[in-house]
């Protein structure tokens, strides 16, 4: 790719996807872990964020 | 992107994946307190629902217990009355039981001299009737002798008849021949016929044998009437038994009685009890001759 090329495209691009996939691995996990945890308070105490 | 934001992006994401695996492994080994506290709760609602029963109950017994109290408390106090009206009676018996013992020792006292006494004369009623036991033998065989001297008395009476009738007639043969002796000699050798004795010659007495001591019959007892005084015997006139025979009935070496034969079959015979020492059995021996 040329320089000019680089500097007319305005959107971001990843500098590697390796790491992007590795930080929306890291994301998943805690997303599905935060749906977990909330998904047994719920069928547990009825509740996502109050005291019984 | 400088190597340092690899390196972060790396151990951000290693420690999110680990510490999402602690919650989630802490997550799902948690207790579910809102159930153990529902079912602590429901179980408290029973227990205090039992205790109420429980109090409840503890108040029926109790006034259930007062009520017992109550009326054993009055069972108590008339059975205590009974009891001082049943000792006030003990005593009571007890002195006429006291008294009752010694009416029973003077008795059993009285009771045991009347019981040596009633030995003695037991004894005595023994002695005395082995006494009177061996007099009647003594006088059965006295009996039997004074029959037999009776017949020999007899006996001689016939034979001293029989001579003194000898006597007369041999006086009277010797006046017959004085008178004619006499005649012969006022006559000078006229022989007179020669009269005959009034008393006529008899023949010679001979004492008479005992019939039944020749006979020597033997029998057995096979019938007994003791309301009539009658005996059978096993034999008859096919053995000859002849009516007024007189058996003697032993049993061992003891004297039964007599039997006095009044009818007489061809197989056995009937007679009277005689001398009855003691009452006949059926096979008792009787015999004609002791």
């Amino acid at each position: 790719m040329s320089p000019e090329a680089q500097i007319r495209s305005t959107k971001p691009e990843a500098m590697s996807n390796l790491y992007t996939i590795i930080l929306a691995v890291a994301f998943g996990a805690v997303l599905a872990t935060a749906a977990f945890v909330a998904v047994k308070c719920y069928f547990d105490y009825n509740t996502l964020f109050t005291i019984p | 992107m400088s190597n340092l934001t690899k390196i972060l992006i790396v151990l951000l994401t290693v420690s999110a994946i680990f510490l999402c695996g602690i919650v989630v492994t802490y997550i799902a080994n948690a207790n579910n307190y809102k159930e153990k506290y529902t079912k602590l709760s429901s179980d408290r609602a029973a227990l205090e629902q039992e205790k109420e029963s429980l109090n409840n109950q503890l108040k029926e017994k109790i006034q259930q217990k007062d009520d017992l109290e109550k009326s054993l408390s009055s069972q108590v106090a008339s059975l205590k009355t009974k009891e001082d009206d049943l000792q006030t009676k003990i005593t009571g018996i007890e002195r006429e039981k006291a008294e009752l013992l010694e009416r029973v020792n003077s008795w059993a006292s009285i009771t045991k001299d009347f019981q040596a006494t009633t030995d003695k004369q037991t004894q005595l009623l023994s002695t005395a009737q082995e006494d009177v036991k061996q007099l009647k033998a003594d006088q059965i065989k006295l009996s039997k002798e004074l029959e037999q001297t009776s017949a020999a008395v007899v006996e001689k009476n016939a034979l001293i008849d029989a001579a003194e009738a000898e006597k007369r007639r041999l006086i009277e043969e010797k006046a017959d021949l004085q008178n004619r002796l006499d005649k012969i000699v006022q006559t000078g050798g006229n022989v007179p016929a020669a009269g005959a004795p009034v008393t006529q010659e008899k023949g010679k007495a001979m004492p008479s044998q005992p019939a039944n001591e020749t006979i020597n019959l033997k029998a057995q007892i096979s019938e007994v009437d003791a309301k009539n005084s009658l005996a059978t015997i096993s034999i008859g006139s096919a053995d000859g038994v002849k009516e007024g025979m007189k058996f003697h009935v032993t049993r061992s070496d003891e004297f039964i009685c007599d039997v006095l034969i009044v009818n007489v079959d061809t197989e056995k015979a009937v007679g009277v009890l005689e001398l009855v020492q003691q009452p006949p059995k059926v096979g008792d021996n009787a015999s004609t001759n002791l």
